[in-house]
């Protein structure tokens, strides 16, 4: 069963090709991280599977249906950005996320909030950086979502918070959706995926299972990754 | 008792060898339920695919078996332990042989040392007590 | 979804404006009372009773003029950075990822824009009557409107009725082009990779460059000639009728521009979004 299919997926800015001809199949039930350096096409790919970005050429289905009304229901996307309002408290955020996702789950978002020591009439214009990450987080990983699309999760937290992240991240999904991770700090999640999507220039240089690259490479995701992308 | 995943060998292969080793030291008494898998992936910090792949391989080995409703016991088959537990100790005894044969010692010389050390840990325990 | 985007709107916009209004409304009554008892006969002979009072009055009247300027100003302000910097900055990957339909975006953005711009009016009618309160009494009022009425029958034999429609029809249609007009603008901006606002602006100008041209040509082409023969005529009811006839043709060209810009914005919106 497939979340979330691209077809020759393909998007430039001006003369820029970010993404070529990407052809990539999710199934449902997985944790995939997609990896790559900076500037590899990793946002863009989940900022077009989110709807934020219109494809040059090609499509992109989620579910069968491509980014829209329907669609974004079903995605929980965190962006690079921080996003939030800076004005807004956290529980007047709380109270955005009920209003406009149904999936939303306004008591599992309360209690990370307490586990994380945040409190919520705090105002996000009051908030450390990682804080406001933080924040983002909780609110995505409340929602009970068919697809999660992590855009660098753990950039900007403190290491004990990495680990609270991450924990929340393998026990908040449903048994049939899947979660997308875009990151660089492939060590930190490397434990918690199932599958690899290595991306350079905007190609897809190779899709396995992290035990696969264990087994035949005899070194860790992370250690490949170096190997591969060296400079 | 901790959880250790180290970078090279597939994860999967090193849950199990963990929980065996938790089986076998009586962590986990023979009957015990075991946690479901996303208590022990959370707990393991790793995907609770790759824990499911684990267990299903310790069901495999039969140290694990699984009832259908109420989830996963550690085996009452106190031969299978027992035989999972030689069989590691017969791994670590070969590859510890190894070792000493790189160091250039032949095999009474191993066990003479083997027997020294043996020895003094018992004397060093001697006089704790 | 567009009624609960709409709340999510007033409330953004709310907490910015009901402190202003409140105040305005302060103010108001701060300068009247200011005239009331330092200057009574401000209205017919404009002096102060005493120098101390000339000053409070100054003052105030600074400050009136000041909360009269900022409101107008921030109106326009927050109907520019409601779409920009909700939209097209980081709070664009929020408000893009919500389970809502483009349109609703934009609809929600204009109702909220041009309600602000109502209840800003309306705001300015109030602090007005208030502060002119006492130079007439409620009969001179309804006095001089029935007048007004019956001069207008009398001279054109039509109820006034009709153009008081007319212009206010005009004046919130103009009114949603222009605010379409900078929603053009600004989504035409974030089409470029670069110097969006510059972009934006650089479209708003070619919009009202655009805009001037055809509207003079239109108004060349129908109006001119005929123009001249009632000026030339002197006839105070074919004067009238010219003057409907520009109101609505005004009015419906600005309805042609309010489809046009509706529709261009949620174009780029949907298709060609490029969030940085």
């Amino acid at each position: 069963m497939t979340i979330l299919n691209a077809k020759n997926l393909t998007k430039t800015f001006g003369k820029k090709t970010a993404l070529a001809q990407i052809d990539l199949d999710i199934p449902r039930g997985r944790i995939i991280g997609l990896l790559g350096p900076n500037g590899s096409g990793k946002s863009t790919f989940i900022k077009l599977a989110t709807g934020l970005l219109v494809p040059t050429a090609g499509e992109i289905t989620i579910d069968g249906v491509a980014p829209g009304v329907d669609t974004k229901s079903k995605t929980s996307y965190l962006s690079e950005r921080t996003y939030l309002n800076g004005w807004m408290r956290v529980n007047e955020l709380l109270a955005f996320f009920e209003d406009f996702y149904q999936d939303f789950n306004r008591i599992k978002a309360e209690n990370m909030l307490k586990d994380l020591n945040i409190n919520p009439n705090d105002r996000l214009k009051t908030m450390s950086k990682g804080t406001k990450e933080k924040v983002q987080l909780i609110l995505v990983m409340s929602r009970s979502a068919e697809l999660y699309l992590l855009d660098e999760p753990i950039g900007g937290v403190d290491p004990a918070a990495r680990d609270y992240i991450l924990n929340t991240i393998i026990t908040n999904y449903k048994e049939d959706a899947s979660v997308i991770i875009s990151t660089h700090l492939i060590a930190d999640i490397e434990q918690i995926l199932d599958d690899i999507v290595f991306i350079s220039n905007g190609e897809i240089t190779l899709t396995s299972s992290v035990d696969e690259i264990r087994e035949t490479h005899n070194q860790s995701v992370d250690g490949l990754f170096r190997e591969v992308f060296k400079c | 008792m901790k959880w250790y995943i180290d970078s090279d060998r597939p994860i999967y292969k090193q849950l199990v060898e963990q929980i065996e080793l938790r089986i076998i030291s009586g962590f986990y008494a023979p009957g015990d339920k075991l946690e479901s898998v996303r208590e022990l992936a959370m707990d393991a910090g790793v995907n609770p695919n790759t824990m499911q792949k684990s267990l299903a391989e310790l069901e495999r080995m039969g140290l694990v078996f699984a009832q259908r409703t109420s989830g996963r016991f550690i085996t009452e088959d106190l031969k299978v332990i027992e035989e999972a537990k030689k069989t590691i100790a017969v791994q670590e005894i070969g590859a510890f042989l190894e070792k000493m044969k790189k160091l250039g010692l032949d095999k009474l010389e191993i066990l003479a040392l083997m027997e020294k050390v043996a020895e003094g840990e018992n004397q060093n325990d001697d006089i704790k007590r | 979804m567009l009624t609960k985007l709409l709340k999510n709107e007033i409330k953004a916009t709310g907490r910015i404006f009901l402190p202003l209004y409140g105040a305005l409304l302060i103010l108001t009554i701060v300068t009247k009372l200011a005239l009331t008892f330092g200057a009574p006969d401000f209205f017919s002979d404009n002096v102060a009773t005493n120098p101390f009072m000339e000053v409070v009055i100054g003052i105030s009247f600074t400050l009136y003029f000041i909360a009269v300027v900022a409101l107008s100003v921030m109106t326009l302000v927050m109907i520019i950075q409601r779409f920009y910097k909700n939209l097209f900055t980081d709070e664009g990957y929020l408000m893009f990822s919500l389970p809502v339909k483009t349109w609703e975006l934009v609809i929600s953005k204009l109702l909220v824009g041009l309600m602000w711009s109502a209840v800003c009016t309306l705001m300015f009618v109030v602090s007005f009557f208030i502060l002119s309160l006492g130079s007439f009494t409620m009969m001179d009022l309804t006095q001089g409107i029935s007048a007004a009425y019956t001069d207008y029958s009398n001279t054109f034999g039509a109820s006034l009725n009709v153009l008081i429609f007319e212009i206010i029809i005009f004046g919130i249609v103009s009114t949603v082009a222009s605010i379409l007009m900078i929603y053009v603008s600004i989504a035409i901006g974030q089409l470029f990779n670069q110097h969006r606002i510059v972009a934006s602006f650089g479209a708003y100008i070619v919009i009202t460059i655009a805009i001037q041209i055809i509207s003079s040509i239109v108004m060349a082409v129908f109006a001119i000639s005929n123009l001249d023969t009632v000026i030339s005529q002197g006839n105070d009811i074919q004067a009238m009728e010219m003057m409907h006839w520009i109101i609505n043709v005004s009015t419906f060209l600005n309805v042609i521009l309010c489809g046009a810009f509706y529709f261009a914005t949620q174009y780029i919106m949907k298709n060609r979004l490029n969030l940085e």
